[in-house]
């Protein structure tokens, strides 16, 4: 009964101070309004961007596996791969065959190459020669027309789908469906364009700016290297829980293919989407957590402010907590009426900081990248608040609590 | 509360307060000052005390002591029978708001509450519940003769009036001493006397009343004038009527107020 009757108080008590006060309280909340606005800003924009990472490798699927000279993500010395023979088709069809079905295998080959259509060019395109598979392996379906079919392949027509992108720059407002197009000096026939990808604004592959062609074509077009050049192949596992064991059976039928002796070392790497997602959570763990130190600095100098105004709260009611001991206010009352006015100052700094990068995000996601605002982080935010006005409310709250009453009513 | 409450009427003869030897030296830089040097006294229940003194003579000292505001350095103070020199922070501040009701000659009454919120004030402290402290604050405010203001701000009211809030708020939980320091210094000597007034009437109704002042004709309201004097009694006279026996004042101080 008592408690409560002290904490009604002391909200009283601070409701009436931070009322009697607004400039100041306005100012000093302005310091945790930017550190708010600040940190949350932080937060989503860590957020956007693995949204936009996300989104741009959404394509590569997260049960497929990928067979290449290389591995993706090489954070040690490349030189160590550069010897290594390149993944000629025979190996795709050694591997398809030794699976015997158990996963759909796509071989795929790529070059950078200009694109021209009547006057307009476009310079170094991807150029992916693939198969009829591609669409199994990878998450995209042509938004119009149709994908490579079995028979492109095999008779090795010069048809292409093109990218969003390539469809945009290169055709404009015409429909590119039947026009032809120039693949460096190779007439080819558009037959359908993939849907939009997005998502590559931070420089990672823009999987709409490229061009699918018949894999057999490719080869007639720019040359295998007498069937030694490099493919990568995707490879999709029968389902996502068997993806680990399905790794260790395509490296086992991959030495086999390539007839490894079984003290040779693996000398082709096998990527996924979760090695892809490691690198990027491991580097942007680093960056938010700088971003996190740089911007709580923010913050905390806002803390600093508010505890600033709370030293000079408790000075000016030196008189007032006199009266209020004589009468027989307890520490604990007086340490709360200040504890409640520096984290009511804090929270609605908090609350309008949270507006703030509300309206921040809204600006982020229409111009940059696909940035939300979840309900941890402004859970996160509203509790941050309240603690750094406790944290700051503390030691003048203390202060005051501990005045001798004698020393508090002669304070005038 | 409320049986002591029922008590307030029937106890004359039982003891407010008891001092015995209580010495109080503050630390001044390197020197010690002796403000009390061993007072003993005994104040009972219904008593009407002025304490007097020059300045200087440790009578604020004193106040503070039986105000529970200080604890004396070596000696003994028991509130009714109850020791409390011993107690922590928390303890006397609970003292204060169940035993003392202050009344300062600056009224200290908190200037951005009403009337109403600065004599309920100790009861919220007390931890009484809603109805009851209603019924207690707005009972004391009607003693005073200030219903008719209860939702007023300290800075609406005359000084005579503030000094009737602070009255009621030094009344309202049935304190065993009412404890007024120079209640009258800051007002013209018509408002004084209202003032003094209602403290004669408490003190008929009932109330252990000690007064702190200079002033003669404020200290001859009691019953019994306590006289200061570098930290000790120098006289201590009842009066069995208004002008009996009083004490002499030669060489004190003229009042500075």
């Amino acid at each position: 009964m008592r408690i409560a009757l002290e904490i009604g108080e002391s909200l009283n008590i601070a409701r009436s101070a931070i009322v009697a006060n607004k400039g100041r309280g306005t100012l000093t909340a302005l310091g945790i309004i930017i550190g708010i606005v600040a940190v949350i800003t932080t937060m989503t924009a860590a957020n956007g961007l693995e949204n936009t990472f996300k989104q741009s490798f959404s394509s590569i699927g997260a049960d497929v596996l990928y067979v290449s000279r290389t591995p993706w993500v090489n954070m040690g010395d490349f030189m160590q791969f550069r010897n290594r023979r390149n993944i000629s088709l025979a190996d795709t069809q050694g591997l398809s065959d030794a699976l015997q079905g158990r996963g759909v295998v796509n071989p795929a080959i790529n070059t950078r190459i200009n694109l021209k259509y009547e006057s307009k060019t476009m310079e170094t395109v991807n150029v992916v020669g693939t198969t009829d598979k591609q669409i199994i392996v990878s998450s995209i379906t042509p938004e119009t027309g149709r994908f490579l079919m079995p028979f492109d392949i095999k008779y090795k027509k010069n048809v292409a789908v093109i990218g969003s992108n390539v469809a945009e720059v290169l055709f404009g407002s015409v429909d590119p469906i039947d026009k032809k197009m120039k693949i460096g000096r190779y007439s080819y026939r558009v037959i359908g364009i993939m849907e939009e990808q997005g998502g590559s604004t931070f420089g990672g592959p823009n999987f709409d700016r490229r061009v699918y062609v018949p894999i057999s074509t490719f080869i007639k077009t720019f040359g295998d290297r007498g069937g030694r050049a490099n493919f990568e192949l995707a490879i999709k596992a029968p389902s996502h829980e068997e993806l680990e064991d399905f790794e260790f059976e395509v490296i086992g039928e991959m030495r086999k293919v390539r007839k490894l002796g079984p003290t040779e070392e693996d000398d082709f790497a096998v990527n996924k989407l979760d090695t892809l997602m490691g690198a990027y959570n491991s580097v942007m763990g680093v960056v938010m957590l700088i971003g996190l130190l740089i911007t709580g600095i923010a913050l905390f100098v806002g803390g600093v402010g508010v505890m600033n105004i709370m030293f000079v709260s408790v000075t000016e009611r030196t008189h007032e907590i006199g009266i209020r001991k004589a009468i027989g206010a307890r520490r604990r009352s007086i340490m709360m009426q200040f504890l409640f006015e520096s984290s009511i100052i804090c929270l609605i700094g908090g609350v309008i900081g949270i507006i703030l990068a509300s309206l921040l995000t809204l600006v982020i996601n229409a111009l940059l990248m696909p940035a939300s605002l979840s309900p941890t982080i402004l859970l996160i935010a509203v509790i941050v608040s309240i603690l750094v006005g406790v944290l700051s409310g503390i030691v003048p709250a203390w202060r005051g609590a501990r005045l001798d009453p004698i020393e508090a009513l002669r304070y005038e | 509360m409320t049986s002591r409450a029922n008590g307030l009427e029937t106890s004359h003869n039982g003891l407010a307060l008891h001092l015995e030897n209580v010495v109080k030296t503050y630390e001044m830089g390197t020197e010690q000052v002796h403000a009390l040097s061993g007072v003993s006294l005994d104040i009972g229940q219904n008593e009407y005390v002025a304490i007097m003194g020059p300045s200087g003579s440790g009578k604020s000292t004193l106040m503070n002591m039986i105000g529970c505001l200080d604890v004396p350095t070596s000696g003994s103070y028991s509130l009714e029978g109850e020791p409390v020199d011993d107690m922590d922070d928390d303890q006397l501040a609970d003292i204060r708001n169940r035993k003392i009701g202050f009344i300062f000659q600056t009224f200290n009454l908190i200037p951005r509450s009403n009337v109403f919120h600065n004599v309920v004030l100790p009861l919220i402290y007390g931890g009484v519940g809603k109805t009851e402290r209603t019924r207690l604050a707005e009972e004391a405010i009607e003693k005073v003769g200030l219903t008719s203001r209860m939702h007023h701000k300290p800075s609406e009211l005359s000084g005579g009036q503030r000094q009737r809030v602070a009255i009621a708020r030094a009344l309202v939980f049935s304190p065993s001493i009412i404890l007024a320091d120079e209640p009258t210094g800051n007002l013209d000597s018509k408002t004084g006397s209202e003032i003094m007034a209602i403290l004669d009437k408490l003190h008929a109704g009932g109330h252990t009343i000690i007064l702190v002042t200079h002033e003669d004709d404020i200290a001859d309201h009691a019953e019994r004038i306590i006289f200061l004097r570098d930290g000790l009694i120098e006289s201590d006279v009842r009066k069995h009527d208004q002008h009996g026996q009083s004490v002499s004042h030669s060489g004190r101080p003229a009042s500075n107020l």
